[in-house]
């Protein structure tokens, strides 16, 4: 009795993550390092601006899986063009209008034309990775230009910080903001809850659907700018990588119900501490790539059941408009 | 004779909140038992304890005079006890037969087989059902008689029925009604929640009455009459007020012309329907289900777009407009509550302040960018008084309320938003007694401070009580206009039906 009010999602995450945390500090030798903890909070910033953008889709009832080919493509196209010798501000253009484009094209159809999210998002990921690959860019990888601002970003610290946690910190406290003080972000939660009710209101959800797929576009590509930044090029492979499967894991960990209309920014932060800390811990420990997917998806599994026993969805809430 | 079914001091607590308190109850072989009560009285919860679809938290049950627990319900249904849910559980797209032998298909299921032995069995019981039809194409009522094929198929002792009238038309009714006599002319004992009193009066041989969880009365129905089943389910004696006649004196006259609909059709439901709504008045629109009276309010309030070509016109204020999304609308001050609330109306998840709140952020009067917690908590509070909401507490999930505050939640975040024309569609569908009463004051009330008001209701007394004019629509038409003091049952009746 009580277990489910008492007990939410989120707060079994957080608890599971002190302890993990508290574990690892005790018994692995430089997990409390502050050169560590740093190295944590690094890993997870990347991953945790694409889960913000990833959280904004979730809890209106979308789901974005081109988000990893949109960050991983549309920055390796810049850096293609600056490569080549194009200028700076028309590359920026170019890329930008791209980006607009591909996320105008997933709301469109998600929104208007009423195809699953899933499905969409699933093959504007293949298209965008195709036509980029295949008629933009030369190799896999693609280096950032020697002196280029973006090679400066990834050297960049300040109090010893990368500069990646900082546009983490500033891009989650926006969402923050957003979510819980705008009215078109408390729209997300009302047309993630039931958009037949949102819709009869007087609340434009068609509208409001295509601008979140157009956001999630554009915080990738700012995810991809500061990968660059940190690799110093951007590897086209990571589209095939377990990245997009990393990012739904923060946010569904977090408590961010797939049903829609439920969870916040501080659900990201939550699920992003919890895997950061334990890629981390499994890192430190050895464990190789294989073993950490496997404990990875374990996770992911457990976080999807708990999920669905903790926020139930019926019959009704289901057949209207499921990913 | 021994009962089929006796429970001893049953009770379901929920988080240790009772929603069936000690309730002894009894059903005889043969029976039809009437199970009547307010929303969340616990009528629901009850039936399914009986048929295995909730574990009563104490107290015994007795199945055929042997003590029984129900597992699961589908244990009660080889046990002989089948419910029959209000929203049909079969799969749409198989044929009758398929789902009438469902889950006791033979290893090699041989389809002809089946349709064979389905025909055989529907003509039996008197079902004029094709066998072959696929589920999805049939109405309301030949789901419904599937259903109750499958219950009696599995020799079912015992069915209970949750609400089985409330999606049936007049004739489906009486069709259903004559079932129910034949089942019991079988021997079958027969369990039938309703909301309709005239009906449990009619059909019934016994009837018990809950009230917050407790049975408050139990007796035979010739023991009852309509005003004492009221006071036992509300606790107080009111009927007189509710649905009384209508007076001549008490009727408004028209204000100004706020709508004019000229020749709209959209689709199949809305045909070539033209009439007016006028300010200050209440205009009831009576239909039978498959009339096309939602549909055609639907296209009034942007929900649906009318017929591209030939879509006829609608007028507001003089202005001619057609609506894409309902937002337009919202804009001109067109409200519509729509008839089911849990698909359309209300954000489950929500509280009360939340739901409330969203007629305010989306209203066209509302320019403001930024939200503001002060401001959705003083309208919460405002509006739980004015409509009387009644919650557990103030963030209490608008799913955990009575069908009746529920109502009154999404009929508040409706008029929050200041409309000039408020489009109720079967306002009371669903919800109980008291907030019956409530909702209608409230809808009076509208037309007293000069707002044009549309009530759509399959509900003739409700019609007839609240209505200042009366527009019957019949596939996809308005087709006759009443006055209160011209309008009786039998005309009313009379043009709906074709």
């Amino acid at each position: 009795m009580g277990f489910p009010k008492d007990l939410s999602q989120e707060r079994i995450v957080a608890l599971i993550t002190v302890a993990i945390f508290a574990m690892a500090s005790v018994a692995l030798p430089g997990f409390f390092s502050p050169d560590n903890l740093v190295a944590i909070v690094r890993s997870i910033s990347v991953l945790g601006i694409l889960a913000l953008g990833m959280a904004v889709i979730i809890i209106g009832r979308g789901i974005d899986l081109s988000m990893v080919a949109i960050m991983a493509m549309s920055v390796a196209w810049y850096l293609q063009m600056l490569n080549d010798g194009m200028g700076e501000w028309r590359a920026l253009a170019l890329v930008l209008a791209g980006v607009l484009v591909i996320g105008l094209a997933n709301g469109f159809l998600v929104a208007y034309a009423e195809v699953p999210a899933i499905f969409v998002t699933l093959a504007s990921a293949s298209f965008v990775f195709g036509l980029v690959r295949s008629q933009m860019i030369g190799s896999d990888a693609v280096p950032v230009p020697a002196g280029h601002w973006l090679g400066h970003l990834g050297g960049m610290r300040l109090a010893d910080v990368p500069v990646e946690v900082y546009v983490f910190a500033a891009l989650a406290f926006a969402t923050f903001l957003f979510l819980r003080f705008t009215k078109w972000g408390r729209y997300v939660y009302y047309a993630g809850d039931n958009p037949a009710a949102a819709r009869n209101i007087g609340m434009p959800v068609r509208p409001m659907m295509v601008l979140r797929y157009v956001l999630s576009a554009l915080i990738a590509f700012v995810a991809g700018l500061l990968t660059a930044g940190s690799l110093q090029s951007m590897n086209t492979r990571v589209v095939n990588s377990t990245q997009l499967y990393d990012i739904v894991l923060v946010a569904v960990i977090g408590g961010i119900g797939l049903s829609g209309g439920k969870g916040g920014v501080r659900n990201v932060l939550i699920g992003a501490a919890l895997i950061g800390i334990l890629l981390n811990a499994m890192t430190i420990l050895d464990i190789p790539l294989l073993y950490q997917n496997l404990i990875k998806s374990a996770i992911l599994l457990i976080a999807i059941i708990v999920d669905g026993v903790l926020n139930p969805r019926d019959e009704q809430t289901a057949q209207q408009g499921d990913i | 004779m021994d009962p089929i079914i006796r429970m001893e001091k049953i009770t379901k607590a929920y988080r240790g909140v009772p929603a069936v308190r000690d309730a002894d109850f009894d059903l005889m072989p043969g029976e039809v038992h009437a199970l009547l009560g307010e929303n969340g009285a616990g009528k629901s919860t009850l039936t399914k304890m009986m048929a295995g679809a909730v574990a009563p938290t104490s107290g015994r049950m007795l199945f055929k005079g042997r003590e029984t627990v129900f597992a699961s319900p589908s244990q009660a249904l080889d046990a002989g006890v089948a419910m029959v849910f209000q929203e049909t559980s079969l799969v749409p797209s198989m044929t009758v037969a398929q789902n009438l032998y469902l889950g006791a298909e033979k290893p090699l299921n041989r389809l002809r087989g089946i349709y064979i032995s389905a025909q055989q069995f529907l003509q039996s019981l008197n079902f004029p059902v094709d066998p072959a039809a696929m589920v999805e194409t049939l109405g309301a009522a030949k789901k419904q008689m599937v259903e109750i094929a499958r219950a009696v198929h599995h020799n079912a002792a015992v069915i209970i029925f949750d609400e089985p009238t409330a999606t049936l038309t007049p004739e489906e009714k009486r069709h259903f009604f004559a079932l129910i006599r034949r089942l019991k002319a079988r021997g079958v004992s027969i369990v039938f929640i309703s909301h309709a009193l005239e009906e449990a009066l009619a059909i019934s041989d016994r009837i018990t009455i809950l009230r917050d969880g407790e049975i408050v009365a139990s007796g035979p129905t010739s023991g009852f009459t309509r005003d004492s089943i009221i006071a036992a389910m509300v606790g107080r004696a009111l009927s007189g007020q509710l649905y009384r006649e209508r007076t001549e004196a008490g009727v408004r006259p028209a204000g100004r012309k706020i709508l004019s609909v000229q020749d709209l059709s959209q689709g199949a439901m809305v045909r070539n329907t033209s009439f007016s709504i006028f300010e200050g008045q209440i205009t009831g629109v009576f239909g039978l289900i498959g009339s096309g009276r939602t549909e055609t309010f639907k296209v009034v309030a942007g929900i649906t777009k009318r017929d591209f070509l030939r879509g006829g016109s609608v007028v507001l204020d003089g202005r001619p407009v057609r609506y894409i999304v309902p937002r337009t609308a919202v804009k001109d001050g067109i409200v519509y509550v729509t008839e089911d609330r849990k698909a359309e109306g209300f954000f489950e998840t929500m509280s009360i302040a939340e739901n409330l709140y969203s007629g305010l952020l989306a209203s066209g009067h509302n320019r403001a960018w930024l939200v503001s917690r002060a401001e959705m908590a003083g309208l919460a509070a405002d509006w739980s008084r004015r409509l009387n909401i009644r919650a557990i507490n103030d963030n209490a999930r608008v799913v955990e309320l009575s069908g009746g505050n529920q109502q009154k939640v999404v009929i508040g975040k409706g008029l929050i938003q200041k409309p000039r024309l408020v489009i109720f569609d079967e306002p009371t569908r669903g919800v109980d007694v008291g907030a019956i009463a409530e909702i209608h004051e409230l809808i009076n009330r509208l037309a007293d401070e000069g707002l044009a008001v549309v009530v759509i209701s399959s509900y003739l007394p409700e019609v007839m009580n609240l209505s200042d004019r009366i527009l019957v629509c019949r596939q996809g038409r308005i087709v006759e206009e009443f006055s209160p003091a011209e309008a009786t049952e039998t005309r009313i009746m009379y043009a709906a039906v074709h």
